[in-house]
């Protein structure tokens, strides 16, 4: 019989003190692995995939609760609906047959002038699992991960703009750094202007930092991302100026921003292909055909 | 004070219950919940830790404290070792006054309790600060008054299974 408070008369072991001391070494230990030397990834993806059903378990119920209350709209909802997307569909089918024009003469200068082609279009949807609890971290977790071929640092946007970029991918899930998310940076550029600067989280709200007190920037000023990191293609929406300071004395002004998707609140987000920055490199030299049979050879095999 | 209540023999708890209740509070964790929710949800894990460490420290000490709070930073995504380290040192205060603190009547216990979680949220942002975080607000020393709020309630609710009804 092992009641709660019978006293122990025989040694068990350590001291707790010892255990103490031994279990806040260890954990200090994983602490600088895990953020200096981010040794515990490999840990994690284990555990993870461990979590994945518990996950998808735990989501199933409110999951459901989800289907069952958009089964029930009225036809009335259904109709405004249909309507709304009728006319916004014929509006937008004019834009595009001219969108496709323009790309289709873009494509032709571009390739007369050699440029690389830009924008390459899709992505893949996925769904947000659920928020990291931490609160210190803004972090999202998604339901595509390494199964759907999602990579580290590409970008993730919704249907109003840039949301973050994927810093961990797991077998089965993966992790957003949402860009609200402490020095998480992004290169953009001011549309009204053309000025390029970085858009720094600082946990809970973007700024923009670094930039003179004498330049010019307005609240109201869209940022877009510019597309010069390789990462990001250009002109995805990214956050709109609130807020300029212009402290008297600093050299650097201080410009707050609002981000303009619903960094926090959307259900679903489209992870997009990251853009090939490096040009290719330039062709070998003609080679004689005998070696070059032999290359094509090790290709196939 | 009142001694009525360590006076009372419980029936031995079985490990399976102390396992079944960890695991509900880590599917807890892994709810998705309302973005504003984390601001006065409090940490259920951390309650249950205390929980057992006072009424079952044969069961649940020091070890078993570190070992969940590894689960519960992999279940946060946050960083590995925080919750550890936390949950493992008001392990080991409960433990130094073990005795004292079953005596205590579930008001007096809430009172420790509060100050326990608010020392395992202390801990977690000094390590967030030292690793480089942004400070986020005194808000976040609110949960622990909604655990401490709660405990009377959850501890009932907890030994009420192992209670003799008969007697």
């Amino acid at each position: 019989m092992n009641f709660a408070n019978s006293p122990s008369f025989a040694n068990q072991g350590l001291s707790p003190g010892a255990r103490l001391i031994l279990c806040v070494l260890a954990s200090l230990a994983l602490l600088v692995g895990d953020s200096h030397f981010g040794l515990m990834d490999r840990a994690r993806d284990a555990i993870s995939v461990l979590l994945y059903p518990v996950q998808r378990a735990v989501n199933l119920p409110l999951a459901a609760g989800r289907h069952i209350g958009d089964f029930f709209v009225t036809q009335a909802e259904l109709k405004q609906e249909n309507d709304r997307l009728r006319s916004l569909e014929l509006a937008q089918s004019g834009r595009l047959m001219r969108l496709q024009m323009l790309e289709r003469e873009l494509a032709q200068l571009k390739a007369l002038n050699q440029l690389k082609a830009g924008r390459s279009d899709g992505g893949q949807l996925a769904e947000v699992l659920y928020t990291a609890r931490d609160p210190f971290s803004y972090k999202i977790i998604i339901d595509k991960g390494m199964d759907a071929g999602v990579k580290a640092g590409l970008p993730v946007i919704d249907e109003q703009g840039l949301i973050g970029q994927i810093t961990r991918v797991q077998p089965l899930t993966s992790e957003i750094t949402l860009i609200v998310n402490k020095n998480q940076m992004v290169p953009v550029v001011n549309l009204r202007t053309g000025q390029r600067t970085l858009l720094y989280g600082y946990g809970g709200g973007v700024e923009v930092r670094y930039l003179s007190s004498g330049s010019d920037i307005r609240p109201g000023d869209q940022l877009v991302t510019s597309g010069i990191d390789g990462l990001y293609q250009d002109g995805i929406p990214v956050a709109r100026v609130t807020h300029v300071d212009r402290p008297a004395g600093a050299a650097f002004a201080r410009v707050l921003c609002q981000s303009v998707a619903g960094v926090q609140s959307s259900r679903y987000v489209l992870v997009l292909p990251t853009r090939s920055a490096v040009p290719p490199a330039p062709l070998p030299e003609p080679e004689p055909s005998v070696k070059k049979k032999k290359t094509t050879d090790e290709d196939a095999g | 004070m009142s001694y009525e209540r360590p006076q009372e023999l419980l029936k031995p708890v079985r490990r399976r219950f102390i396992t079944l209740t960890f695991t509900v509070a880590l599917l807890l964790e892994l709810l998705p919940l309302p973005v504003g929710s984390t601001r006065w949800l409090p940490d259920v894990v951390a309650i249950l830790i205390l929980h057992w460490a006072i009424n079952q420290p044969r069961r649940i000490g020091v070890g078993m404290a570190f070992l969940i709070g590894l689960i519960a930073d992999v279940a946060t995504a946050g960083l590995f070792g925080q919750h550890a380290l936390a949950y493992s040192i008001t392990a080991y205060l409960v433990q130094l006054r073990q005795r004292q603190l079953v005596m205590f009547n579930l008001g007096q216990q809430a009172l420790v309790i509060l100050a326990l979680l608010q020392a395992n949220q202390v801990i977690m942002v000094l390590v967030r600060l030292a690793s480089g975080a942004a400070f986020i607000g005194w808000g976040y020393f609110l949960p622990p008054l909604v655990g401490a709020l709660l405990w009377p309630l959850l501890n009932k609710l907890l030994l009420l299974p192992y209670r003799h009804h008969s007697v």
